[in-house]
């Protein structure tokens, strides 16, 4: 893949890209979504980008629930027992169970059967966007507090049958930071910044004054056009993770019912509460994954359970007033500040992977 | 409901008795099936170039008109540096990448955005803005 990358390279002018100031940006389809990676200087821009390949298709072959080859597709068949697991799904499953335990179950990775039921069971993109049927699907599964049920000892996971395992509340973070890191050590880079579904990540050094991110209700916004300028802020982000949760994006109908892939743990149903959209920065991309998640299942509390917390936060709500919180910048341009301290803690014995190391911290 | 069952532990790659070999079958089948199309899917979509921002803002005007029309993405933007140093940290204007959600706007995003102030919550941190 990085001798693709590298094909994208306008050849006659390489010699100008191992200049530090210049940036490569590059994106490609990956895990349902977009990845998106900008590299500087940009003659790193193929190293950086096989780095972030080999990064993804961990992340894809451990935790996706669409592959059926897919490591946490076989433990799911496996019917209950303790299973060994690899490295990579093991922190996955460790990070996903860590935010549960923080945000008090509003984050939680047991709720996939929730997801089977409502319709989303495969692929966003193959899910029917409008579908009639038996309304009795729509009835609401008792899952509440069911990641208590996981177990996880070192690499070794047991998943009670009946539990299936949905890691989209902090996977896509924890790929984003797997990314940033990985290419950042695989190229050598000054700096590097990786978008996964819009759940951002950055590592090394950043251009001056930090780089600058678009923030919105989808991810492939790229510009600002008049209308949505509104809804819409740039920050600068110079460390640490950025991700937005938004109920916008993958919606589908059902026996009549808009739904979407947010699932509130309490009632089995997608979260009803006020915000559309919520974005959140922390220490790692993994971190604010998991509490954009948790804001959005929160609802009317969220601003108290953000603010509470001191959580730089941006929350829109249905019908477009914005929130901030934690110190988020209210102006436009602004410089946000993730706090250092992670929230999310590995459990003793699974020292956190990044990019195929071992980073005890 | 989640209780366990009474397996002895099992790594994921051992077969899982009776009956696992019409399942594996298919397994392979659907793993054939989606690896060839991953290939296919790589091949023609890989990594797009969507972009090279420069810091110093001739090389932006150089390069915009370098890259191949082909091997760019038709979602870039032109992003532009302002000047500086070669050898130095760039310096960027314009947004590389967006957080938002993930997946296909329904038609709820955008600049509907109206707002009289106020804050519905106690939080000291919190801070309501007007669009």
């Amino acid at each position: 893949m990085s001798g693709s990358a590298a094909a994208l390279l306008p050849g006659r002018c390489q010699w100008r890209l191992a200049a530090a100031d210049i940036v490569a940006v590059a994106e490609r389809d990956a895990l349902g979504t977009t990845a998106r990676l900008a590299v500087w200087p940009a003659s790193a821009l193929p190293a950086a980008a096989g780095a972030v390949d080999s990064e993804l298709d961990r992340l894809d072959r451990a935790a996706s629930r669409f592959r059926p080859d897919s490591e946490v597709s076989r433990l799911h068949a496996m019917g209950g027992g303790p299973v060994d697991v690899s490295d990579a799904l093991a922190e996955a499953i460790g990070i996903a169970l860590a935010a549960a335990e923080w945000s008090g179950g509003l984050s939680d990775p047991a709720l996939g059967a929730a997801l089977v039921a409502l319709g989303y069971d495969r692929d966003f993109a193959e899910v029917p966007r409008d579908r009639w049927d038996d309304t009795d699907a729509l009835a609401p599964a008792r899952l509440w507090q069911a990641w208590r049920s996981i177990r996880l000892t070192g690499c070794r996971v047991q998943v009670p049958a009946g539990v299936v395992l949905d890691l989209g509340a902090t996977a896509k973070g924890l790929g984003a930071d797997w990314s940033a890191d990985a290419a950042m050590r695989a190229s050598g880079c000054g700096g590097v910044v990786v978008s996964l579904g819009g759940d951002v990540a950055v590592a090394g050094e950043s251009p001056r004054g930090g780089w600058p991110v678009l923030v919105a209700d989808d991810h492939r916004l790229r510009a600002r056009p008049a209308p949505a300028r509104a809804a819409t802020q740039l920050i600068r982000l110079s460390r640490g993770g950025l991700a937005t949760s938004s109920i916008t994006c993958r919606q589908w109908r059902r026996s009549g019912r808009t739904l979407h892939h947010i699932i509130d743990p309490r009632t089995g149903l997608p979260a009803t509460g006020p915000w559309r959209t919520v974005s959140v920065a922390a220490a790692t991309c993994a971190d604010a994954n998991a509490a954009s998640t948790a804001a959005i299942v929160a609802g009317s509390a969220a601003p108290q359970w953000l603010g509470d917390r001191d959580i730089p936060a941006r929350l829109v709500d249905r019908g477009g007033r914005v929130l901030h919180t934690g110190g988020w910048p209210v102006s436009d341009g602004g410089v946000l500040r993730p706090p250092e301290q992670r929230w999310l803690q590995l459990p003793a014995g699974l020292p956190r992977r990044i990019g195929g190391s071992r980073d005890p911290s | 409901m989640h209780g366990y069952e009474d397996a002895g532990l099992r790594r994921l790659d051992e077969p899982a008795g009776t009956g696992q070999a019409s399942d594996s079958a298919a397994m392979r089948h659907a793993v054939e099936r989606r690896d060839t199309g991953r290939r296919q899917t790589r091949r023609i979509s890989g990594w797009a170039a969507a972009g090279l921002v420069a810091g110093v803002a001739a090389g932006a005007g150089y390069f915009a008109h370098a890259v191949p029309p082909a091997a760019v993405s038709t979602s870039s933007t032109a992003v532009q540096g302002t000047p500086g140093t070669a050898g130095q940290k760039p310096t960027l204007t314009h947004p590389v990448v967006t957080s938002g959600g993930s997946g296909v706007v329904a038609g709820t995003s955008g600049g509907s955005a109206t707002s009289t102030g106020g804050s519905p919550a106690s939080g000291s941190t919190v801070q309501w803005q007007d669009n």
